[in-house]
């Protein structure tokens, strides 16, 4: 750890730049909170890190004239949670950078870290994928896009190359008339990482279902998304069992789910089906009780 | 007005407050050297090659150590414990534990010490392993040490009265067996020993709470006399009996050994704390005799406590945990059995409420199954047998001073037990829960103390009781004032320091305030007397007739005078006095006898909300007291009290150390969850119950709340949901099996 080099760029060019040069020696730092503890723990040991911190432009939340939400990857996890905008388009993603950690871990954390690092047990995944958000990405073969559901790949990684860098997060808004919510479950300590968190976006129209977004987080490698099974709620009156039966189907989608110290697979694939089917009863005002 | 009783700020508050605690922590010493250690990555193995030669020539390094150098060193006895030497400082021949120390480097920095590490070359032949205490001690099993053939270090037995007798005479025999895992003690700061030696001394700044014990072992170790070893002792982060022996101290001074007289520092990671000393895991099983109107008639405790690989202070524990497995009631006959097991582990030892933790969850757990099977309430059952005044316990010995009942009398009080409580809500389910606990305290034991009244007519106390965090120089400090007639916040507490301050056992199982607060009055009382003696000259007036208040000492006919000015009259630089505080043990090999003066004493009184559809358990409401005595410092003593429920809160809910082949899957604190400030009760009541006589005694209260926490949450569980979890912790998960279980078995008695 003595001759790690720290880099501070100011543009984006000199990052990407420095990216090349370094190639897969160097680690980014945005908030560091997980990089830190690798180092720490001796799991990573980069030649470098190239701090983004003093990188123009990777700061900031905007929405623009089509009522996209964007948010630059600098923005910290705190500052989402508390932004007026976020909060009224977004709630979902409000609450569920508002669950990360603890304070002191929010404000130092960002969202484009917390998309970067892909950690499983993390709640922003979820929420994003369930809000239809997807990445702006630049590197040396310029400037691509991928939508949130097919960024994340598995434990820790994505599909961001080694030379790319991820400039922006862009949620598109809501459907009409649609509430969000998101729900994490804690198996342990209060201050835990979920077991599951489930993201769930909600839209009813005279009773009717017009648009169900859910995603499940922390259950499996990836956030847990099933068009098929969204789809066949749209058009429906949401009752208990109505929801009862989505959340049963959607729990036995789950692919292989983890076992570990929060959570055996099995009890997983359980604290989806109740939370799935809570998270959906309170965004359609049923009785959340079984 | 005297000091005692006074809520009183801590003595270093201010310096708490604004970071200027000089914990070991943080001291740097001239010339001083980093320490790193390498580690075993097997669980049991013998070790068959070390190559260290390559580390010696890293950068920076300055002191290279094997197990196989210290073994063979003529002027050091490499191996060490407490009831029986079996722990090398360093491991020779083989390695009984992932994590055991196996080499060790000192280099000026830390990272060049850790890179040195990477150089040094060790070969395996890996062993069989086990590491559950039942496996054990089961025929077949792996064998730790040589001389221990059935890997049982240590037995205890109690034996009184005929068990078998009573059990046949009894309407109802209940057996059950109670499980508590591995878990870890987490103190905020890690463990830390700097070692240098000087001129023949060794000298160790370290974070422990046994200043005169590591001062014994590293004498011995270094074939020292006591007096050549200087241990001085900062303020803990915490101790919960982490620090309550020897940890880091003997590598930290065997590389020191090697350094030409540069001091070395070892700090312990976070990761690394996980293998330096855990909390025992137990197997209890419990098996009581009754009759219809709930008199218990006897009882047998069998106790399989896992030492680890080395048995630490596995003797004076097991003992322990063998008499705090049995509860506070009156057995006529009672058949205990306390056995310390070698398993493939890291060592365990003290964990704040040690053994009696373990002890209450099978206890008062069973206390619960027995008045169920009884179909009588549990508060009941325990009143029928509660330990009175005068009542005879399993040892033989007549309980005096007995306040069991009225513990738990205000425990249920606190928790307003009679509220109405709303059961079912949703997919809530509500119960309420209580528990009772007894400890003994270590004897028999010793403390010491110095007392001075200074020429600027201030005082000193010299201890060697260390702080950590729990108040205990402020209580000292308050007790020396009470008799000298000062402001407490005026004294000064010096120590520990072994070439300064006096003899101390230790500082662990809530005794400081009761051993050494009875050394500092007395050495306070004589310098008093002291005082007083010079008033009598002075002022030729009866010594009782002299009072001694604010700093002076005031005669009947309203006379008085500074301190300092008395002193300066009689000539006198201070007034130094010293005071000593023994108890003492009388028991035979079937534990028949007297165990201790006093009994420590608390109960605990619960609600708790579990979410059917997820198994989550909140505890919402904890009611806990403790038998106080005499309380010195109240606003402290309600720390503690409440400090040890949310403590407790942690091995009840989530706290376990898992394994994996030998190796600690979640020696992080990511992975090991500890209760955070979220987790603690909204309603949290505590008390410290006291004498309504002048002269109580003051009687430690620095565990007493945290043993019944496991089992009045699981009783209250049981309330809520009739299920009745017997392995720790009481996760979600636990429960919502428990409960898929009872529902499958419901539907299956539905169709027969």
């Amino acid at each position: 750890m003595t001759d790690l080099v720290f880099l501070e760029p100011a543009t984006l060019a000199e990052a990407n730049s420095l990216l090349a040069e370094h190639g897969g020696a160097a680690k980014l730092l945005a908030g560091g909170t997980a990089v830190v503890l690798l180092l720490g723990q001796k799991l990573i040991r980069p030649a470098a890190l190239i701090s983004l911190g003093r990188v123009e432009g990777l700061q900031g939340i905007a929405v623009d004239a089509e009522g996209a939400l964007h948010v630059r990857p600098m923005a910290s996890l705190a500052q989402v949670a508390a932004d007026e905008r976020v909060r009224r388009g977004w709630p979902l993603l409000a609450m569920a950078c508002a669950e990360v950690g603890n304070v002191r871990v929010r404000n130092q954390a960002t969202l484009g870290g917390n998309m970067a690092e892909a950690d499983y047990a993390s709640d922003p995944p979820a929420a994003l994928v369930a809000l239809d958000g997807y990445v702006r990405i630049v590197g040396p073969r310029g400037e691509r896009q991928a939508a949130l559901a097919e960024f994340f790949l598995g434990f820790y990684t994505t599909t961001l190359a080694e030379d790319e860098l991820l400039i922006e997060i862009v949620v598109p808004p809501l459907p009409s008339r649609a509430s969000s919510a998101y729900l994490k479950y804690k198996s342990r300590s209060s201050e835990d990482r979920p077991c599951v968190g489930v993201a769930a976006v909600l839209a009813v129209e005279d009773g009717a279902c017009t648009a169900a977004r859910v995603a499940v987080g922390a259950a499996c490698e990836t956030p847990q998304r099933f068009p098929a099974l969204e789809r066949e709620l749209v058009g429906q009156r949401l009752t208990p069992a109505i929801v009862g039966e989505f959340a049963g189907a959607y729990a036995a989608a789950l692919p292989e789910p983890l076992d570990d110290l929060r959570g055996s697979a099995w009890y997983r694939r359980e604290m989806t089906r109740v939370h799935v089917r809570r998270a959906l009863s309170a965004l359609a005002g049923l009785e959340t009780a079984q | 007005m005297s000091p005692i009783g006074r809520d009183t700020p801590l003595l270093d508050a201010r310096e708490r407050v604004e970071g200027r605690l000089p914990y070991v922590l943080n001291l740097s010493l001239p010339g001083m050297l980093h320490a790193k250690v390498l580690r075993s990555s097997h669980p049991h193995a013998r070790i068959t090659r070390i190559d260290a030669a390559a580390a010696a020539h890293a950068p920076g390094v300055v002191a290279v150590l094997t197990g196989r150098e210290l073994a063979e060193a003529d002027s050091i006895q490499h191996l060490y414990g407490i009831g029986t030497r079996d722990q090398p400082i360093l491991a020779v021949d083989k390695v009984r534990f992932v994590g055991e120390p196996v080499a060790a480097v000192a280099a000026e920095t830390r990272d060049q010490a850790e890179a040195a590490l990477d150089l040094i070359e060790v070969d395996y032949e890996a062993l069989p392993s086990v590491d559950n205490e039942m496996a054990a001690v089961a025929p077949g099993a792996p064998i730790l040490h040589d001389d221990v053939a059935d890997n049982i270090v240590t037995h205890y037995k109690l034996r009184r009265g005929d068990v078998d007798a009573a059990f046949a005479a009894s309407d109802l025999v209940l057996e059950e067996t109670y499980t508590s895992p591995t878990a870890q003690q987490v103190t905020m700061e890690p463990h830390v020993s700097i070692a240098q030696f000087t001129d023949g001394r060794l000298t160790v700044h370290t974070a422990s709470q046994s200043p005169y014990g590591v001062r014994r072992v590293l004498a011995e170790i270094f074939g020292l006399k006591p007096e050549e070893v200087r241990v001085i002792v900062g303020p803990l982060g915490g101790g919960y009996g982490a620090k309550a022996h020897v940890r880091l101290e003997p590598i930290a001074a065997a590389l020191a050994w090697k350094t030409g007289g540069r001091p070395v520092k070892f700090v312990a990671t976070r990761a690394e704390e996980f293998v330096i000393v855990t909390k025992h895991a137990v197997t209890i099983k419990i098996k009581s005799g009754v009759m219809r109107d709930g008199r218990l008639t006897a009882r047998e405790v069998t106790s399989w406590w896992n030492t680890g690989a080395y048995a630490d202070a596995g003797f004076m524990l097991t003992r322990g945990g063998m008499l705090r497995s049995i509860g506070p009631y009156r057995i006529p006959a009672v058949r205990a059995d306390g056995y310390g097991v070698y398993t493939n582990r890291p060592p365990a030892a003290a964990f704040r409420g040690a053994m009696a933790s373990q002890g209450a969850w099978a206890y008062e757990s069973h206390m619960d199954s027995l008045a169920h099977a009884l179909d009588m309430a549990p508060i009941e059952l325990r009143r029928k047998n509660i330990l009175r005044e005068g009542d005879a316990w399993a040892t033989g010995e007549i309980m005096h001073d007995a306040h069991y009942e009225e513990c738990l009398d205000e425990a249920l009080r606190l928790l307003d037990e009679g509220r109405p409580l709303a059961r079912a809500e949703g997919s809530i389910r509500r119960g309420r829960g209580a528990a009772v606990m007894m400890k003994n305290p270590q004897a028999p034991s010793r403390s010491e103390a110095r007392v001075v009244l200074r020429g600027d007519g201030r005082a000193t106390v010299y201890t060697s009781t260390v702080e950590m965090g729990q108040g205990a120089h402020t209580a000292l400090a308050q007790i020396a004032a009470d008799r000298l007639g000062l402001p407490a916040h005026s004294m000064q507490v010096v120590g520990p320091d072994t070439d300064q301050t006096p003899f101390d056992q230790i500082t662990s199982g809530s005794r400081s305030t009761h051993m050494m607060g009875n050394a500092v009055l007395r050495a306070a009382q004589a310098v008093a007397d002291e005082v007083r003696e010079l008033g009598r000259r002075r002022y030729e007036v009866e010594l009782g007739e002299i009072t001694l208040a604010d700093g002076h000492l005031h005669t009947p006919d309203g006379q008085s005078v500074p301190y300092a000015d008395l002193l300066n009259w009689a000539g006198v630089a201070q007034v130094e006095q010293r005071g000593e505080f023994k108890t003492e043990q009388n028991l035979d090999e079937n534990h028949q006898g007297v165990t201790c003066s006093h009994w420590h004493q608390g109960a605990g009184a619960c609600e708790v909300e579990v979410d059917i559809e997820t198994g989550k358990l909140t505890v919402t409401r904890y009611a806990g007291t403790s038998w106080a005595g005499k309380v010195v410092n109240p606003v402290r003593a309600r720390a503690q009290n409440q400090g040890n429920i949310i403590y407790g809160l942690g091995p009840t809910l989530c706290e376990e150390m898992v394994f994996d082949g030998g190796q600690v899957i979640n020696a992080n604190l990511a992975d090991y969850l500890i209760p955070s400030i979220l987790d603690i009760p909204l309603h949290l009541h505590t008390a410290s119950l006291e004498s309504k006589e002048k002269d109580a005694d003051m009687e430690g209260i620095g565990e007493m709340t945290l043993p019944c926490v496991a089992p009045a949450v699981a009783n209250a569980l049981y309330d809520a949901l009739g299920i009745r979890l017997r392995d720790l912790p009481l996760t979600a998960e636990r429960i919502w099996r428990a409960l898929h279980l009872e529902e499958v078995r419901h539907e299956h008695s539905r169709e027969h």
